[in-house]
């Protein structure tokens, strides 16, 4: 590395190289002390707590928190949300944007002012909610999935990725014949398959840790998510804290099986995370120059 | 006038199929995102659910007015600007430092290695960076285990009210850091080189061009992300603090947000209070956005929404 250019090396590359590697370590260990205590026994944990290699590989967090029914139950719940809220957030966002992103028509101005008003104006918790107490949507995964689908911000993505679409190839199309919704489902949605990933991920990454609607909509123990499973496994004198205390032996015990919790719920971000890291990246970026 | 109206008429006609495309979306935003705005009417009523909102008697301000006499909702107004305004003291400027520096890095692999790690915690939940967090800092946790190691006494971090607010900045630093710096990284990658080339022929050190060539650079990006961070003061992170506090925290770690969500969710709710406190943050939100805006616009001439 230091060979690279072959400039010599200033103090501002020992100070850059050794400050963004201390960050970077600073970044890394909670994941990896997170997944040693999951792997620990008990004993090891109380007698050895600051190690960097276990002594001994023990599966017993793992093996007692997947044998509870209730992580099974939350997984699926999980599972079902992300899909079908990624599914619909996606649909009802792409169909508006195209909307937007035509050239003019009555009303577009005052339309579009309407919907990025909502992104600087908070309309609060309690007016949310009794919206879906009226709905009857309590105790319902549909609240969630309606709540957290629809973003401007996503909005905003799309519509600009369609005014970049060469305009030609949408009058040959209408030169041939074919209507709007044609040109939209054969012509301009094929093309926009880059910012459509995109959305996706960011749809999926915000249903899969979605919590606090969650927690006050979804009463009933069996529609409980991943996210609020965790949440009680840590923060509440809930039943499960107290059956897991009650079983705590020689190798499980109440850390490993919270880590081993932390590591079951971020394991599918952590398996997509760095091959879909550039579609982030790229979402962020042109949604910052379109701001 | 009709032949106006003809006009308009024939314009709509040939624009339908826009406004089928856009109708699942604004049926959706009437709903869900403009349906809540007809219940902020309640912060204005004594809202009783058996009338409903139109039912119900009005009271004018007499809820804001009780906001400023209630004691704790002064104090969680109070501990809303204090961590805000650390929060732009102190977190504001983290990312720019981080993408200054992994930019004078060498080794182009290494830097998206670093980059790649650094943005990854931004994917995840409070509630998983938190039960880490509780785990790590916990009595039997690493961090105590290390101090006892050492000699030191065991420390119940989360449960100091003087320690509470530094480990909120701290880990949301560790958290969001990385991901803000994106913005940052692209921005400097903008700067002409030229600027640079120019400046190390005038015999700039590096710490000077960082100085007069990459900050000046990036100031139409600091000045946006600045903007957006103002127009998020009543705010305070729900999320993180909500997942991290406890009750021995509470005097530092409440802000309105928590406070609404307890004064809703624990106790007897009083929905027209609760709303209140909720609309008077959002109100507060939009002009300090608008005020941050304007400053900033005649300071620079950069802007949001130009």
């Amino acid at each position: 590395m230091q060979k690279q250019h072959g400039k010599p090396l200033e103090t501002m590359d020992v100070v850059a190289f050794v400050s963004m590697t201390l960050f970077a370590l600073a970044i890394f260990f909670p994941f990896y002390n997170a997944v040693l205590t999951s792997l620990m026994s008990a004993k090891e944990y109380t007698q050895h707590p600051v190690t960097l290699f276990p002594r001994e590989i023990v599966l017993d967090s793992y093996r007692f928190l997947l044998g509870k029914d209730l992580v099974g139950k939350a997984y699926l719940s999980s599972i079902f949300i992300t899909v079908s809220g990624s599914a619909f957030g996606l649909t009802v966002s792409v169909l508006m944007a195209y909307g937007f992103s035509r050239a003019r028509f009555p009303g577009k101005k005052f339309l579009f002012r309407l919907i990025l008003f909502t992104m600087f104006f908070d309309v609060g918790l309690i007016p949310t909610y009794i919206l879906l107490k009226n709905l009857k949507l309590i105790d319902n995964r549909l609240a969630i999935i309606l709540l957290c689908g629809v973003s401007t911000f996503n909005i905003i993505l799309l519509k600009s990725s369609f005014e970049q679409t060469p305009a030609a190839l949408e009058e040959a199309a209408k030169i041939d014949g074919a209507n709007d919704i044609r040109v939209f489902w054969s012509i301009l949605l094929p093309l926009q398959m880059p910012i459509l990933a995109t959305i996706t991920l960011f749809l999926a990454v915000g249903y899969w840790n979605e919590w606090f609607w969650s927690m006050l909509v979804l009463n009933s123990r069996h529609k409980q998510t991943l996210q609020l499973l965790l949440r009680s496994l840590i923060t509440e004198a809930s039943a499960e804290t107290e059956m897991m205390s009650a079983a705590v032996s020689d190798n499980v015990f109440s850390q490993g099986v919270k880590m081993a919790a932390v590591i079951v719920t971020m394991l599918p971000i952590m398996l997509v995370y760095p091959f879909v890291q550039k579609y982030f990246v790229k979402g962020l970026l042109v949604g910052a120059i379109k701001m | 006038m009709r032949r106006r109206l003809c006009h308009l008429g024939r314009e709509l006609w040939s624009a339908k199929y826009i406004y089928v495309f856009l109708l699942p979306g604004l049926i959706y935003y009437g709903i869900f995102r403009y349906g809540p705005m007809y219940g902020l009417l309640m912060a204005f009523q004594d809202y009783n659910a058996r009338f409903g909102v139109m039912g119900s008697p009005w009271v004018g301000l007499k809820h804001f007015q009780r906001m400023f006499i209630t004691p704790n909702s002064i104090s969680a107004l109070v501990n809303t600007f204090v961590i805000s305004f650390s929060r732009l003291l102190i977190e504001f400027p983290a990312p720019i430092l981080l993408a200054l520096l992994l930019n004078e890095m060498r080794g182009r692999r290494m830097k998206r290695i670093y980059q790649t790690l650094f943005t990854f915690p931004h994917f995840l939940s409070w509630v998983i960076v938190s039960s880490i967090l509780k785990t790590m800092l916990g009595n039997n946790g690493v961090v105590n285990a290390l101090i006892a190691f050492f000699g030191g006494e065991r420390v119940n971090f989360l449960a100091t009210p003087s320690l509470f607010r530094g480990i909120l900045y701290t880990t949301s630093i560790w958290k969001e850091a990385g991901w803000s710096a994106i913005l940052y990284i692209a921005a400097i990658a903008g700067v002409y080189p030229e600027y640079y080339e120019a400046a190390i022929v005038d015999g700039a050190s590096r710490l000077q061009r960082i100085w007069h060539v990459t900050l000046p650079g990036i100031r139409p990006t600091i000045a946006v992300l600045f903007i957006l961070s103002v127009g998020n003061v009543m705010n305070g992170g729900f999320d993180q603090i909500f997942n991290m506090r406890n009750g021995a925290v509470g005097r530092v770690a409440d802000i309105l947000d928590t406070y609404v969500y307890d004064i809703t969710f624990k106790a007897t709710p009083n929905y027209s209070f609760s709303t209140a406190v909720g609309m008077f943050k959002s109100v507060v939100n939009l002009a300090m956005l608008l005020g941050a805006n304007g400053v900033v616009k005649r300071l620079s001439g950069e802007g949001l929404l130009q």
